[in-house]
């Protein structure tokens, strides 16, 4: 596994690691094919691609946490609760009801909203204090529903 | 450039070389053209280079007009436009990079085209005499060149050459070689937004995210771009490509034109009428044109709805970037309209920079880059991040998109997917790669399909495909798929030969927001559709392998369930579906449980273990798990 964090010169953590965007622009000068002479450009063109990807990871808080886990071997196969499974349908029904009838959906969205931000505050606290990351990797794969479901609430909304 | 004044030393070479040559930055535009060069003092100045003006109509005129076998370029040629439709090629800039076989290129214009294999645009001008849209850009470029020569008095070989940010590899090629036919080393081609900021001296000096609101004469554009450290990082593209200052002039004279006949002749008039109006009415309150009193409130009424049409754009290109602006640039001589600067700076709750003539701004900027270019210490120069302008993906069943690349992307860039096969002993996979924001494949753009074959036959679901996307800096697409078990792999370069053009984008773009709820509803149907076929696979499959476990009534209701579902699967309503692959998720539960207990009691009796396998979960929980798995991150 690639190490992201590495690849831009930055320390492995939860936060945005400090100085990140300097990096990022410091390497581009350096990497970018139209920088370098045409015989390395091919080479600078997967440099640059890792770069940019490596930036994208870790300037995004769940992506980078994900990141992270994976690199401290949390990561693929999570087992989620079926008491979360269960949630996550019942949460959906609701959606499709409220869309159904027409209803708001801002109010459905803010309690998913704050549920993602609590739960990526509780992967922060696992992780920062070197708690069970086992425990942080399945609060961290439900960021992925919650940001589905915001997706859809989200794309409903711009029509408006 | 600074070398101009330099006294040059006897026998010194190189500074007689630097003393006699120069570098020009160039806006080749589809309405005008501009060249511009940095002089002593270091001020980027634009050059008079037709009839007094700074502005150059791309306008060339093959033949009679100018007596044979000659080009006239300009003012002159745009004169000679009305007598000599055919022969006097307008807004080349639309043609370059595009196929002879593009439906648009009919569309475009009254001209003449040559037949040919070469799939380029070939335009049949003076009685026979052809030529493409590389050789006319190139006229455009040779005017400029040789008039800057006149002005400055020196030879101008090497000029950076501004190009939409939106070019495909396609365009910028045809674009770097018109300007080698005119006779310039293109030292680069630079974006025309980045070429504004460049203007405004956004160097190395300055920092912050910066909007380029670029309204011209039939084209909008919206950049956003963060600038640090020398670093440009264009954050989100949009626009409007069928939007600018002469749907103004159209809706103006719509108000001439009331109670008045509309004979193509007056209709013509009108619009001149207006557009004079238009312009005045940027410094009067009142004007009169075509026998008529107009104010500028009434100009303003007219043209409000178009206006506010920008925000659109300039709104999503806003989310996309999800960070508050520093400043706005304005570009474009519709910016000059007093309505459309107030719209600007209530857009972004700031006043827009406009101290440089906005007709001017991106040729100042050119010649800014020229001059870094060609200065001793080339550290100066700013680096551009560019980004995929469209979201890149793949067509997956039931001809719904699967976007592997989205839209914004930093490039280069690379994404991976997998994929399985639907089939039993499905041994090739059809890879479609699509471009745009849309849901359905048939509303995106198709840009090349190839068939991975040579997949080893294993039960449905069980091969490994893995699919990866790659855009280089250039903004080429190759795309690899590849068989895990196997290794059998398959890739295609996606050349952009004939590529997207800014309308088509824009068309693309403005038509994933319309259409937004329309493939919601189309996408929820075709989810239910292929849920419920895997559904009825699979309970078909169960009631088939272990048919034994059922009471005779329970069989019936189980069977009875699949065909309603099956019914419903053939309608067209997603509700129905749903509710029916519930009502069939319910009556086999119990079903389901039975065969996991026997799945389970075999396995722990040494079966193996992929007798076992997901098939057998009940639909709910299988729903469950492929909403979870949906959602994996394809990185």
């Amino acid at each position: 596994m690639l190490d992201k964090f590495a690849l831009l010169g930055v320390p492995q953590g939860f936060d945005e690691p400090p100085g990140i965007d300097e990096k990022f622009r410091e390497l581009s000068r350096k990497m970018h094919p139209d920088r370098v002479p045409p015989k390395q450009r091919v080479k600078a063109a997967g440099q640059m691609t890792a770069l940019n990807d490596a930036y994208k990871t870790l300037k995004d808080p769940v992506r980078r946490a994900e990141h992270f886990l994976t690199l401290k071997g949390f990561s693929g196969e999570v087992k989620m609760s079926p008491e979360f499974l269960q949630q996550t349908l019942d949460d959906r029904e609701e959606l499709d009801e409220a869309k159904a009838s027409g209803k708001p959906l801002q109010d459905l969205a803010r309690s998913v909203r704050e549920k993602r931000d609590q739960t990526l505050a509780q992967v922060r606290e696992i992780v920062t204090k070197n708690g069970d990351l086992e425990k942080a990797a399945e609060l961290l794969a439900r960021m992925k529903y919650y940001a589905r479901y915001l997706d859809e609430v989200e794309g409903r909304e711009a029509e408006v | 450039m600074p070398a101009l004044f330099q006294i040059s030393e006897p026998g010194a070479s190189h500074a007689k070389e630097a003393c006699t040559t120069a570098a020009v930055g160039i806006d080749l535009g589809t309405t005008n053209s501009l060249v511009g060069i940095v002089l002593g003092d270091g001020k980027p100045r634009a050059l008079a280079v037709d009839e007094g003006s700074t502005l150059l109509p791309s306008v060339v005129h093959y033949g009679e007009g100018g007596g044979p076998g000659s080009v006239v370029v300009g003012r002159a040629a745009r004169r000679l436009a009305a007598d000599f439709p055919r022969d006097t090629i307008v807004s080349v800039k639309r043609f370059m990079g595009r196929s002879s076989a593009d439906p648009e290129t009919k569309r475009l214009s009254p001209y003449r085209f040559a037949e040919g294999a070469s799939g380029v645009v070939r335009f049949v001008v003076d009685g026979g005499r052809i030529v493409n849209p590389v050789e006319v850009s190139a006229e455009i470029l040779r005017a400029l060149r040789t008039r800057a020569e006149e002005r400055l008095g020196i030879k101008v070989h090497q000029a950076v050459i501004t190009v939409p940010a939106y070019f495909d590899d396609a365009q910028r090629q045809a674009t770097k070689e018109a300007g080698r036919l005119a006779g310039l080393e293109v030292l680069r081609l630079l974006n025309e937004p980045t070429a504004a900021a460049l203007a405004y001296g956004l160097d190395k000096r300055s920092r912050g995210m910066f909007a380029v609101y670029d309204l011209g004469g039939g084209t909008f554009d919206i950049s956003i771009l963060q600038l640090q450290e020398g670093v440009f990082e264009v954050k989100a593209v949009g626009g409007d490509s069928a939007l600018g200052g002469d749907d103004f002039d159209r809706a103006l004279a719509e108000i001439l034109l009331q109670g008045r006949e509309h004979t193509p002749r007056l209709v013509r008039e009108a619009i001149d009428a207006a557009k004079q109006a238009k312009e005045e009415l940027t410094r009067a309150e009142v004007t009169e044109a075509f026998g008529k009193r107009v104010t500028r409130p009434q100009l303003e009424e007219a043209i409000r709805p178009l206006i506010e049409k920008t925000g659109l754009a300039v709104r999503r290109a806003l989310k996309d970037v999800g960070q508050k602006v520093d400043g706005v640039i304005l570009v474009g001589g519709s910016t000059r309209v007093p309505a459309v600067r107030r719209y600007v700076a209530e857009l972004f709750g700031m006043e827009p920079l406009a101290d440089i003539d906005p007709d001017e701004v991106v040729a100042l900027g050119a010649a800014v880059q020229a001059n870094l270019l060609t200065a001793e210490s080339p550290q100066h120069d700013v680096l551009l991040l560019d980004v995929a302008p469209l979201s890149l993906g793949l067509e997956t069943m039931g001809g719904l998109v699967e976007k592997l690349i989205l839209r914004n992307t930093t490039i280069p860039a690379n994404a991976t997917q997998e994929f399985t096969t639907f089939a039993d002993a499905q041994t090739g996979m059809d890879i479609h790669v699509v471009q745009g924001e849309r849901e359905l494949v048939k509303d995106c753009r198709s840009l090349a399909k190839f068939t991975l074959s040579g997949i080893p036959p294993l039960p449905a679901g069980f091969a490994r495909v893995a699919v990866t996307f790659q855009v280089d800096a250039d903004g080429i697409l190759s795309v690899t798929a590849k068989e895990q078990l196997t290794g059998v792999s398959q890739s295609i370069t996606v050349k952009p030969s004939h590529g997207l053009t800014d309308e088509e984008i824009e068309r693309m773009l403005l038509a994933s927001i319309e259409h937004a709820e329309e493939d919601v509803q189309a996408r929820l149907l075709i989810d239910n559709r292929v849920e419920a076929q895997r559904i009825v696979k699979a309970v078909e499959k169960q009631v088939e392998n272990n048919g034994d476990l059922l009471e005779p009534h329970e069989r019936e209701e189980i069977e009875n369930a699949v065909a309603d579902l099956k019914g419903a699967v053939a309608g067209s309503d997603h509700h129905k579906i749903k509710s029916e692959i519930e009502r069939l998720d319910k009556v086999s539960a119990d079903f389901a449980k039975r065969v996991m207990d026997r799945g389970i009691e075999r396995a722990l009796k040494g079966h193996a273990v992929d007798e076992f396998d997901k098939g057998e979960l009940s639909p709910h929980a299988q729903k469950a798990y492929s909403a979870l798995q949906d959602t994996e991150d394809p990185a």
